[in-house]
């Protein structure tokens, strides 16, 4: 029998998913032992110091990575330059949700139930409604999920890319669950994610399969490889990418794998959906890029139009829809499915370009997709947050100030100059216009002034609507989620302004390493 | 057993199929079809599980007999074993005579939804046929070299040894997640807090609760009825005596007077 | 014979397979028979048995917590198996490695008991 040659672990690279891990398990254990009265506070603690840990680990990589270093675990893991980036970007962004996801002062024992496992309306479930405050598993199964998500954007071959997908998804599927108000469908919202996204896991898996049996490996490097010397059967090839796709755009919401999208997103706890719509938006859109980039690069021109028609679609399908959408989860939630369109523009770019203006659009997206929702859980009733738009009319009179802020977050996201929105548009569409896809630009710049009405028109009933009986008043934010809010908009402004800090980080950092 | 492998791998690195194997899949790749339409075509929920199991096994023997042992017993194992438990609890937690919703809520969705699948089925179906035709496969004997179960502990520790670790942030999140959605703690399901055993034995003796037995139906009135209510010693009717889900019964006047034990 | 290895077991099976069609088609014919009512009954003790309720008779979802940790902690054992097999050349890291996952799978098994998920009531 021959020795069996151990593989040597970079611990400094895999650090902040070392940290975060470890993390995550003591806030279990913290659930475990600890007495109800003192989770909270400790969770908390725990989880915003490991995640300042887990950031620090990174920047302190990214001072030493090299090509040659950047390869770890015996070539499953890739802790390159983009790596990094979308890794700190993924533990900012989740830092953000996650004091959106602890945020007591707004409602009593915060936006989660106490004890899911309660019939919904029965008795007891209006006890734990009246006086138990939330379950803290909340913290732990967040930290689960970003770890998963650090793996998932720096894993280097498709089986570790399945794991990270199965360790970052199952947590979310959890935390759609848990909404203290409307938990019928928050639940409901839980089933659907967790039965199409178990769907989209299992075509992943069997495209992986059939890329093994092209490449006789499943490393990028190795597929690439075999893409390059044309060994191998071409068909096993597309049918392959073609269902490893599927799986990576049903988590970035592409249509037509979008479905899902504004149920979860309406149903989830609004701090959920938060950490949904930026830091999954992150995770998928930086293993697609991985896949394509570092893998498939060879056969570029022949997924370029699959890619630009389901971009195409993608823009189209989120921009109309969301026009007629009625609720302003929902908006935002189709709102989402273009900007996964926009992403796809920008992944076509198909350079360094394409890459970093991808990772800078998710930066800017993230920060401004959290602070709209952070406003969402401010406009409140007694039943819980007001999100039906026709109970939005008349906000700008009842309360200027977050009428003002969550303005300048539509603002952006409808891409007007001088916010962020503008800026990572210009990004994405320029990349692609150098990518020679010209006429995905001018279906992106009608798309976007397509979506640009639905932000509008809820900008108008905001300020010129007389405020109603049933318009709503905005609740004082607690600390946590004025942190998250003033984060959110001063880089959504931020980066409107003065983009180049940030366009020379990511244009630093887009090269990625088989 | 190392011995079997070896003659397996090789035969399949020749290109052969042994006349053993053909014989095994012959006989029970019918089986796992007939288990598969069964399982859908079954209208007991139960049975459906059942069906699957079959097809489960006969699974788990082809992958023995294509030379990967260690995965045919895990999937015996796990997936018959385990997740099957796990299917007839859910069955049986939804109640076994449940049956599918026969409304579409989305009109012509079934139509479509059987065309599309008939049809990726189909497209992927013909495109692996080609394809495996034309296929050489090579090395299973490679792999297998030291035994399938040891090639599968190296790749595991040396490859994919930071896989295997984060895999168990999986298994925690499976632990944790059930526990949340069908556990409910005793405290909040009962509506009181647990109590130690001093709060309880003060609680017993706090003013308003009543420390002793209660006094037993009939046991001073005239009749041995349970719906009788018992008497106190000053003859007036004890109504803690009868249980709380007894209808209240008219008493006859036998019932209602006093015993001539009293004032003696 | 290639799959010679496999003949005591399929022998082992074809003596189990056996033994449990003799069990049940001997039992009619030299068990005793005392009938009576109780004996009847679907039930020989406790209380009488009732018309299944509607829905056919639901488990209480306990059973499902208990399964569900049941696959958790036999998805570990399945990992237990490769290391034990290879423990010899896996030497002091495939041990390290291997008390790592199954100190961090421990995590799940001490929030489970904690939380009193392994009492039935």
């Amino acid at each position: 029998m021959k020795d069996i040659s151990l593989p040597h672990l970079n611990y400094a690279a895999l650090a902040p998913m070392l940290i975060l891990f470890g993390v995550a398990c003591v806030g279990v254990l913290v659930d475990a032992f600890a007495p109800r009265k003192a989770r909270y506070p400790i969770q908390l603690v725990v989880a915003l110091v490991g995640l300042i840990a887990a950031f620090v680990a990174v920047v302190l990589r990214a001072g030493k990575v090299t090509a040659e270093n950047a390869i770890t675990a015996a070539g499953a893991v890739s802790v390159d330059k983009p790596a990094l980036f979308l890794q700190g970007t993924l533990i900012v962004l989740g830092a953000v949700a996650l004091l959106l996801i602890g945020e007591r002062a707004l409602e009593r024992g915060g936006p989660f139930v106490a004890q899911a496992a309660i019939t919904v309306g029965s008795d007891a479930d209006q006890r734990q409604a009246a006086r138990e405050s939330g379950a803290t598993e909340v913290f732990p199964l967040t930290i689960f999920s970003l770890s998963g998500m650090l793996l998932f954007v720096a894993a280097n071959d498709l089986l570790t890319m399945f794991v990270a997908l199965e360790v970052f998804s199952l947590p979310l599927y959890l935390l759609c669950a848990l909404a203290r108000r409307r938990r019928l469908i928050s639940q409901e919202a839980a089933l659907k994610y967790f039965l199409l996204g178990a769907y989209a896991s299992a075509f992943f898996l069997f495209g992986l399969a059939l890329l093994y049996g092209f490449a006789g490996g499943i490393t990028f490097a190795k597929i690439n490889e075999s893409a390059q010397n044309g060994t191998g059967n071409i068909t096993l090839l597309y049918a392959g990418l073609a269902l490893v796709s599927i799986g990576l755009l049903f988590k970035a919401a592409a249509v037509p794998f979008h479905v899902w999208t504004p149920d979860v997103y309406q149903g989830a706890p609004t701090p959920v959906t938060s950490l949904m719509a930026a830091c999954t938006k992150v995770a998928a859109f930086g293993g697609l890029l991985r896949v394509l980039y570092a893998g498939f690069d060879r056969v570029h021109w022949d997924y370029s139009p699959i890619i630009a028609a389901i971009a195409v679609l993608t823009m189209l399908v989120g921009s109309i829809l969301a026009v007629t959408q009625t609720d302003i989860k929902r908006l935002l939630a189709y709102s989402s499915i273009a900007n996964a369109g926009y992403l796809l523009v920008g992944v076509l770019g198909n350079s360094a370009l394409g890459l970093s203006s991808v990772m800078f659009y998710l930066v800017a997206y993230g920060f401004t997709v959290i602070a709209a929702f952070a406003v969402i859980t401010l406009v409140r009733d007694a039943d819980g947050e007001a999100t039906h738009l026709s109970r939005w009319a008349g906000l700008g009179r009842r309360s200027p100030f977050y009428a003002t802020v969550f303005t300048v977050i539509l603002l952006s996201f409808a891409g007007i100059p001088l916010t962020s929105g503008f800026t990572s548009k210009f990004a994405v569409f320029s990349a692609a216009g150098g990518g020679d896809q010209s006429w995905l630009v001018i279906v992106g710049v009608v798309s976007s002034m397509i979506l640009a009405f639905p932000y509008l028109r809820v900008v108008v009933m905001m300020w010129l609507s007389e405020p109603g009986e049933q318009t709503p008043s905005v609740s004082l934010p607690g600390m946590l989620t004025s942190a998250a809010l003033v984060i959110g908009v001063v880089i959504t402004i931020f980066v409107g302004v003065a983009p180049q800090p940030l366009l020379h980080l990511t244009s630093e950092a887009a090269n990625f390493i088989r | 057993m190392t011995s079997a492998l070896h003659l397996v791998a090789a035969a399949a690195a020749a290109g052969e199929v042994t006349t053993g194997e053909k014989a095994v899949f012959f006989i029970l790749a019918p089986i796992a079809l007939i288990g598969a339409i069964g399982m859908v075509a079954a209208r007991n929920a139960v049975h459906s599980a059942l069906w699957l199991v079959l097809t489960m096994l006969s699974l788990g023997v082809f992958y023995i007999v294509q030379a990967g042992p260690f995965i045919g017993m895990v999937q015996i194992i796990v997936y018959t074993g385990a997740i099957m438990m796990l299917f007839l609890f859910v069955l049986m937690l939804v109640g076994r005579d449940a049956s599918d919703a026969v409304i579409e809520t989305l009109r012509g969705q079934q139509a479509w939804a059987i065309v599309l699948g008939v049809g990726f089925a189909g497209l992927l179906g013909t495109g692996l046929a080609r394809v495996v035709g034309s296929l050489k496969v090579v090395g299973l004997e490679q792999a297998n070299a030291d035994g399938n179960v040891q090639g599968i502990a190296a790749l595991l520790f040396t490859k994919y040894v930071w896989v295997f670790e984060i895999s168990s942030a999986l298994l925690i999140t499976a632990a944790v997640g059930a526990m949340i959605l069908a556990h409910v703690d005793r405290s909040l399901r009962d509506g009181t807090a647990v109590m130690s055993q001093p709060e309880r034995m003060r609680a017993r003796f706090e003013p308003g609760s009543y420390p002793g037995p209660k006094p037993g139906p009939g046991v001073f009135a005239t009749s041995t009825s349970i719906a009788t209510p018992a008497k106190l010693p000053d003859g007036t009717p004890a109504q803690r005596s009868i249980s709380p889900i007894l209808p209240t019964r008219e008493l006859t006047a036998a019932e209602v007077a006093n015993k001539q034990t009293e004032g003696r | 014979m290639s799959l010679s290895p496999y003949v005591p077991i399929v022998g082992l099976f074809a003596l189990a397979a056996l033994f449990a069609l003799f069990s049940v088609a001997i039992a009619p014919f030299v068990g005793p028979r005392r009938y009576n009512r109780a004996k009847l009954d679907a039930y020989e003790c406790g209380i009488e048995p009732t018309p299944q309720p509607i829905g056919g008779g639901r488990f209480p979802v306990k059973f499902y917590l208990t399964a569900m940790l049941f696959i958790v902690f036999d998805i570990e054992i399945i990992f237990l198996y490769p290391w034990a097999v290879s423990f010899n050349q896996l030497g002091v890291f495939g041990f390290i490695e291997m008390i790592l996952f199954i100190g961090t799978v421990f995590v799940a098994y001490a929030y489970v008991w904690r939380r009193g998920g392994l009492d039935w009531d």
